[in-house]
């Protein structure tokens, strides 16, 4: 399966690439890592003119901690680094501990913290060739007008399937966002849509820049727990990221992410109020999991049915607390 | 057959074998050590040459157009468009080769591209060769076909109802083909069991996913005489070369000695190269037309149409025993479902009944099997070709049957052992049987006793068995041509160059045929050179399938070794003044026998000469004058190689090996499958842990072992048992192909999950040698038998670990909660549209998948399809 | 389509070539350098068997465009051999049935490269980790195991020898 054709354009700084972005908006894509991208260009979920290669922008690469406390991560930065980072590790555990279950070594050699943001939403009746495609008659995400997943309506509920982003949510994170009229920053938890099909807030012309992690996120506990069927390579099935912070004995302050169950990686509303203030017992942590289980909207986009990975986002949530609140 | 005079006739056997029974030798120089592949270096370096890796001057690509519909008629195939783009050199549709073909003789139901009707998504229509890939796509783009829509298939037990709209017009309800089998009298058997247990198998389908996609490159070559392409040479990834060549011939109208078939390195095989897939045929196909060399490498989505992997099957077992555990009679009725070409469906059906012998002694055995087909790529032979469905669900059976009697689970099966030497109710012949070792020995290293039943909750210990043949005793194609042929030569310089048909898949033929001619010349092993699977320069070999490589082939090495080393030996022994039988060849010398240990001294003082034809020629007058001077008592083997030509004037032998008429089975229809010249045999104990809350199974360690008779190369025969092991792994808890409404839904490799090397369980391989009586060096199979026993051994270690008994495999984690939730009649995990998962009785439509409970495809308003009515559909 | 000169440095020799934008490295090391080592096994980023060290780390050949690697240090398995003789691992993974078929081999290699390169002695787990983006499915991978603790030996003894 060969790409479609492209012109490669391959700017030498990010100032350089914002121009170019600008200039080809709407008929260019942006390759970062490439991990997703390229596949799903070679199964013609994408064409485009241009292909925007950021890949050698250092100025996006790297974690720089603030000396207001907070960090600063490049959107280029590669998954490994993230995982293997002794200053996340630290401080913000929730995310190098969901960087490290992306993918696979080599995948996550590749893969950028800002392309497991920005990911596509995933289907697995859209994630196939376009012969495959072909065959069912397309569907709503691309060259067709059905969804094969909920016949007859009219939204696409292809999964959000990244692992970092729940983490990121737990962790108030923000992201940056360039384009020719200047930056913006704006709260990851604004990002993204809901739809399986504009899955996130991006303008044509716009460039995910860079990560902003606060300094009031920093020292909470993080777990992050993922369903998948092997123990490497695979998208996640369902995920749950917790951040949690005690004193006392009691939970002082925590935030619970899901993903790969909804169109957008979601924080769980409402987990915060009912665990503040606590010391976790079985049937609170099992009150959360139901809780996090309602939020859940899984549907057949992907392998294990829509029931079975729900239960697994009450179960998993219920684990994860347990571990992060534990000693 | 009726029991006495079974019994008659193994005392017989047994006695025939006691008198026969020829001392063991051990003594071997390189026989049984471990030694790295021959093509060890290549592999490793990435300078050995798969097929994709290939090229030739002027060479084109060619992409294959598939069909998007499950069962359609062509009206029309417009190729116009596609042939006007620049770049296309060639389009070619099934009228550019009508002839049907098909591995087996009574299955000649394909045609490498499709002549009137697609019998499922994916089916081969057209082919475009052109001087690049993406170009060869876009032309695929261009190709109109016109189809009308058929009502399709793809459920077994809704298929065999079908009266109109068959999938083959000659095959009514299509059925494939169906067998019922009685051995002795089950009906009286069941009637004095003092238990019978019953109970519905599901195993989903799973393919082989070998690393290597499938490739092939076509090249005609111009004829000097006639000035016209002549001869086609074909390289191609293949287990069966001589086959290839043989369909070639059939569907170009060439003779066959104008094709020439050449196997390079081939990326895994496991059944899915071992019969002639349509991309073979249509590269020679495409390379007509175009008059230019033409090179088709599948996509891996490809890989998966093409399939002719393991078919989901129905097993409905039922098992009597009487109270101490012995089996009084099975029944099994198998449906399996084929997919829309034959393939091997025929054997496959039969394997799953032969195979219920030959591993433990059944006394009566009834058997109905149903090959159906379906609107979906075809299924074949896949690693433990027909035995590993049916087997998982007689060994979980005989699990349950052991907790109802409270029998020790490996104490049951060693009450139902066989006598062997022995021939089954169902015919099979049964000499060396090395069970009872095989399970000692898991029983001792796994500290079953101990451990099982103690261990902590939610962990278990699992145990089962299976066997395999060593090659098939009957041939597919009905001759009494040997199933191998070896030639070997050897020149002046000393080289041995072994020429074998056998087609290395990475098994490591090519080394175990180097192995048995060193030893049986007593050279090194650097010495012999193998040139393999080339039909022009190669004598025939039917292939690398049903493990026969190492029995057969390595037979046929055998003998021509022996037929050559006579020559050697009758020159040498005129040079020593001594007889040929005093001879013993080892350490690159041939010495007189008692003075052999003396032998290997005195060469080590005399250096090798170096190759140059000159100096062997010199060397081997200068021998001529030394004999002058007297005999010798030692000569080194390039001395005696050059006295054995200056004598008989060539050095060449030729070995074949053809199964003995006593082990070719029965005389019952469908009899002449399921017989071999020996069995393999497996005990394996698996120890899991099963977390209750989500159902996952974890796969800690298999105790493997495996009786090979001889173990040839230890280390080769270990990465087989470990490879089949954990393969059974894969199929047991993470790989099924799914498919909704003929559409399959995990074409690659990131949703058709194989194991990744995180999951992937400590496997201890233990070698179990009985030295079978007939194989080479007393070699059996090692490469298939060890797969079946892993999915019940896992089977039954979760039984062990949580108390729930799977009925369908793959366990997946929502398989397994589901199980649980119901034995705790705690809220059901529905999975499966109100079907029990642990007793399914329906077969559904998806694969067994829970992935899709709702409506089948939603079409395009424009595709026909959406207004058709599919009577086939069973939703 | 419009093809490019790009300077590719592969096994440490740089290479001039005109190729078009969309092609993948993997295509360009094995159509246009013959170094057909590097195996493609898969369509979707999966298997592993095209994995080759960009400035030292192992990345996919089938996921990265060509000329989006010029000025990188690429280095495939033919890169690996040591003066035309074999590398510890290459003769381990030979000596102890870490390849049978060998389709998954070079990729494998590369791996395994680079995680010796990071960690010189790692543990079982560790290994385990550093090969599970890779496919395999001959082996079941637990003689690939054996063999890289016999060159972790083999290389100690040599260093040893060297001494």
């Amino acid at each position: 399966m060969s790409l479609p054709e492209f012109k490669l354009l391959r700017p030498r700084n990010l100032a350089d690439a914002v121009g170019q972005l600008a200039q080809h908006a709407g008929s260019i894509r942006i390759l970062a890592g490439g991990t997703d991208l390229l596949p799903s260009m070679r199964q013609k979920l994408f064409d485009s003119q241009y292909l925007l290669d950021i890949r050698h922008l250092a100025e996006l690469k790297g974690i720089r901690p603030q000396p207001d406390g907070c960090v600063e991560i490049g959107a280029l930065t590669a998954l490994t680094t993230i995982a293997h980072s002794d200053f996340l590790r630290q401080h913000y555990p929730v995310l190098p501990e969901a960087a490290k279950t992306v993918a696979s070594p080599v995948l996550r050699n590749m893969g950028t913290i800002g392309g497991n943001i920005c990911l596509d939403t995933r289907c697995l009746w859209y994630n196939q060739s376009f012969q495959w495609r072909k065959s069912c008659g397309f569907c709503i995400k691309k060259d067709g007008d059905l969804c094969h997943v909920a016949p007859g309506g009219m939204k696409c509920w292809a999964a959000f399937s990244g692992d970092t982003p729940p983490a990121l949510l737990c962790l108030n994170a923000d992201i940056e966002i360039a384009s020719p009229a200047g930056v913006r920053r704006v709260k990851l938890s604004d990002f993204y849509t809901g739809d399986g099909v504009i899955h996130r807030k991006l303008q044509l012309n716009e460039l995910v820049t860079r990560v902003f992690l606060p300094a009031s996120s920093s020292g909470y506990r993080g777990v992050y727990r993922k369903l998948r069927i092997r123990g490497s390579i695979d998208y996640p099935l369902a995920g749950v990221a917790i951040v949690l912070k005690r004193s006392n004995g009691h939970i002082e302050d925590a935030r619970i992410g899901i993903t790969a169950v909804n169109p957008a990686p979601l924080l769980v509303k409402g987990a915060t109020e009912l665990l503040k203030g606590k010391s976790l017992t079985e049937d609170l942590a099992e009150a959360v999991g139901d809780l996090a289980a309602q939020t859940a909207k899984p549907l057949t986009t992907s392998a294990l049915t829509p029931e079975y990975r729900r239960e697994m986002i009450r179960v998993f949530t219920k684990r994860a607390l347990i571990a992060a609140a534990g000693d | 057959m009726n029991g006495d005079a079974l019994r008659t006739e193994n005392r017989e056997l047994r006695t025939a074998m006691a008198n026969d029974r020829r001392p063991a030798t051990t003594d071997f120089s390189i026989i049984g050590k471990s030694i790295a592949m021959v093509d060890a270096a290549g592999k490793t370096t990435g300078s050995g040459k798969y097929t994709d890796d290939l090229s030739v001057p002027g060479m084109l690509y060619g992409k294959i157009l598939h069909s998007p519909h499950p069962h359609a008629r062509i009206k029309s195939i417009d190729t116009s468009r596609a042939e006007k783009l620049d770049g296309v050199v060639a389009v070619v549709t099934g009228k550019n080769a009508p002839n049907p073909f098909g591995i087996l003789p009574v299955g000649h139901d394909e045609y490498a591209l499709a002549l009137d009707k697609v019998r499922y998504v994916g089916d081969n229509v057209a082919c475009v060769a052109a001087v690049s890939e993406s170009i060869a796509e876009k032309a695929l783009e261009l190709i109109e076909v016109d189809y009308e829509l058929l009502p399709a298939y793809f459920d077994p037990e809704e298929s065999m109802k079908a009266e109109t709209g068959l999938i083959h017009d000659n095959k009514p309800n299509n059925l494939e083909k169906d067998y019922h089998h009685a051995f002795a009298d089950p009906d009286k058997a069941f009637a004095e069991a003092d238990y019978i247990a019953e109970g519905r198998f599901l195993a989903n389908e799973v393919t082989h996913a070998a690393m290597e996609p499938h490739s092939t490159l076509a090249s005609f070559e111009i004829d000097p005489h006639i000035g016209n392409p002549g001869r086609l040479t074909v390289w191609s990834s293949t287990q069966v070369p001589y086959y290839l060549q043989h369909k070639l011939s059939l569907v170009l109208e060439m003779p066959m000695q104008q094709i020439r078939v050449i196997k390079p390195l081939v990326g895994g095989g496991f059944g899915g190269k071992s019969e002639v897939i349509p991309i073979e045929i249509i590269a020679g196909i495409a390379a007509r037309a175009a008059r230019k060399p033409v090179k088709i490498t599948y996509t891996r989505e490809e890989v998966f149409w093409a399939h002719r992997g393991r078919p989901r099957t129905i097993v409905d077992l039922k098992t009597g025993v009487k109270n101490d555990g012995r089996i009084t009679a099975v029944k099994a009725r198998v449906v399996q479902d084929g997919g829309a070409y034959c393939s091997y469906g025929v054997v496959t059906i039969l394997y799953s009944g032969a195979l219920l012998g030959a591993l433990y002694d059944i006394p009566n055995i009834q058997y109905d099997g149903y090959r159906v087909l379906t609107n979906k790529p075809a299924c074949g032979a896949m690693r433990g070709h027909g035995t590993v469905n049916v087997r998982f669900a007689f060994e979980s059976q005989l699990d349950e049957i052991a907790a109802k009697l409270n029998i020790d689970p490996a104490e049951i099966r060693r009450r139902n052992l066989l006598q062997p030497p022995c021939i089954t109710i169902n015919g099979l012949r049964v000499l060396s049987y090395g069970l009872p070792e095989c399970i000692d020995q898991v029983v001792t290293r796994s500290r079953w006793n101990e451990c099982k039943g103690k261990l902590p909750k939610g962990r278990g210990l699992g145990i089962a068995c299976s066997h395999y043949v060593s090659g098939a005793a009957n041939s597919i194609i009905r001759s009494d041509m040997p199933h191998s042929t070896v030639n070997i030569k050897i020149d002046r310089d000393g080289g041995v160059v072994v020429y074998t048909g056998a087609s290395d898949i990475g098994q490591g033929s090519d080394t175990m045929v180097a192995q048995v001619a060193a030893e049986t010349f007593g050279c090194s092993l650097n010495r012999v050179k193998v040139v393999a699977a080339d039909t022009d320069l190669t004598p025939i070999d039917i292939g690398s399938y049903s493990s026969r490589v190492t029995f057969m082939n390595g037979n046929a090495t055998l003998r021509a070794a022996q037929e050559v080393k006579k020559q050697i030996a009758a020159a040498a022994a005129k040079k020593m003044n001594c007889a040929p039988d005093e001879l013993v060849f080892r350490n690159d010398t041939v010495n007189r026998k008692q003075l052999a240990g003396e032998g290997a001294r005195a060469t080590q003082a005399q250096p090798i000469v170096s190759g140059r034809v000159e100096g062997q020629i010199l060397r081997g007058s200068l021998q001529q004058k030394r004999k002058d001077e007297g005999p010798k008592d030692s000569m080194t083997f390039e001395e005696a190689v050059v006295a054995a030509i200056d004598f008989h004037g060539a050095l060449s032998g030729t070995g074949s090996y053809a199964p003995p008429a006593e082990a070719r089975g029965g005389k019952h229809k469908g009899a002449g499958v399921g017989p071999s010249p020996a069995y393999s045999y497996s005990a394996q104990v698996a120890e899991v842990s099963v977390d209750e809350d989500t159902g996952e199974v974890t796969v800690h360690k298999v105790w493997a072992a495996h009786d090979c008779g001889r173990a040839l190369n230890p280390v080769s025969v270990e990465g087989q048992i470990i490879g089949s092991v954990w393969m059974g792994m894969g199929q047991a808890l993470t790989e099924e192909l799914v498919w909704k409404d003929g559409l399959l839904m995990n074409p690659g490799l990131l949703e058709y999950r194989s194991p990744s090397s995180v999951e992937s369980p400590e496997v201890e391989p233990i070698i179990v040698e009985s030295i079978d009586p007939e194989g080479p060096f007393g070699a059996k199979e090692c490469s298939e038998g060890s797969l079946a026993a892993t999915i019940p051994a896992i089977a039954n270690a979760i039984y062990d670990a949580v108390g729930i008994r799977l009925h369908e495999s793959p366990f997946t984690p929502e398989r397994v909660l589901a199980a649980l939730r119901a034995k705790k009649n705690a809220k059901p995990l529905n999975l499966t549209e109100g079907v029990d998962p642990t007793a399914p009785t329906k077969f559904r439509e998806h694969g067994g998948s829970t992935c899709f409970k709702g409506k089948g495809p939603q079409r395009h308003e424009l595709d026909p399809a959406r207004q058709a009515a599919q009577p086939g559909d069973t939703e | 389509m419009k093809k490019e000169l790009v300077a590719l440095t592969i096994n440490g020799l740089t290479h001039e070539l005109a190729i078009e934008p969309n092609a993948l490295l993997l295509d360009v090391l094995r159509r246009d350098l013959n170094l057909t080592g590097s195996k493609r096994g898969c369509d979707d980023s999966s298997c592993g068997t095209c994995t080759v060290l960009v400035d030292g780390t192992p990345m996919l050949a089938c996921t990265l465009l060509a000329a989006s690697c010029e000025g990188q240090e690429i280095t495939t398995v033919e890169g690996v051999s040591e003066h035309g003789s074999l590398a510890a691992i290459q003769k381990a993974y030979g000596d102890w049935g870490g390849a049978q078929c060998g389709f998954c081999t070079p990729g494998f290699i590369m791996a395994v490269k680079h995680l010796l390169s990071v960690n010189e002695n790692p543990t079982e787990d560790e290994i385990r980790a550093a090969l599970s983006g890779n496919l395999c499915r001959c082996t079941g991978y637990t003689q690939m195991y054996q063999a890289i603790k016999a060159a972790i030996d083999a290389e100690k003894q040599g260093m040893a020898m060297s001494r």
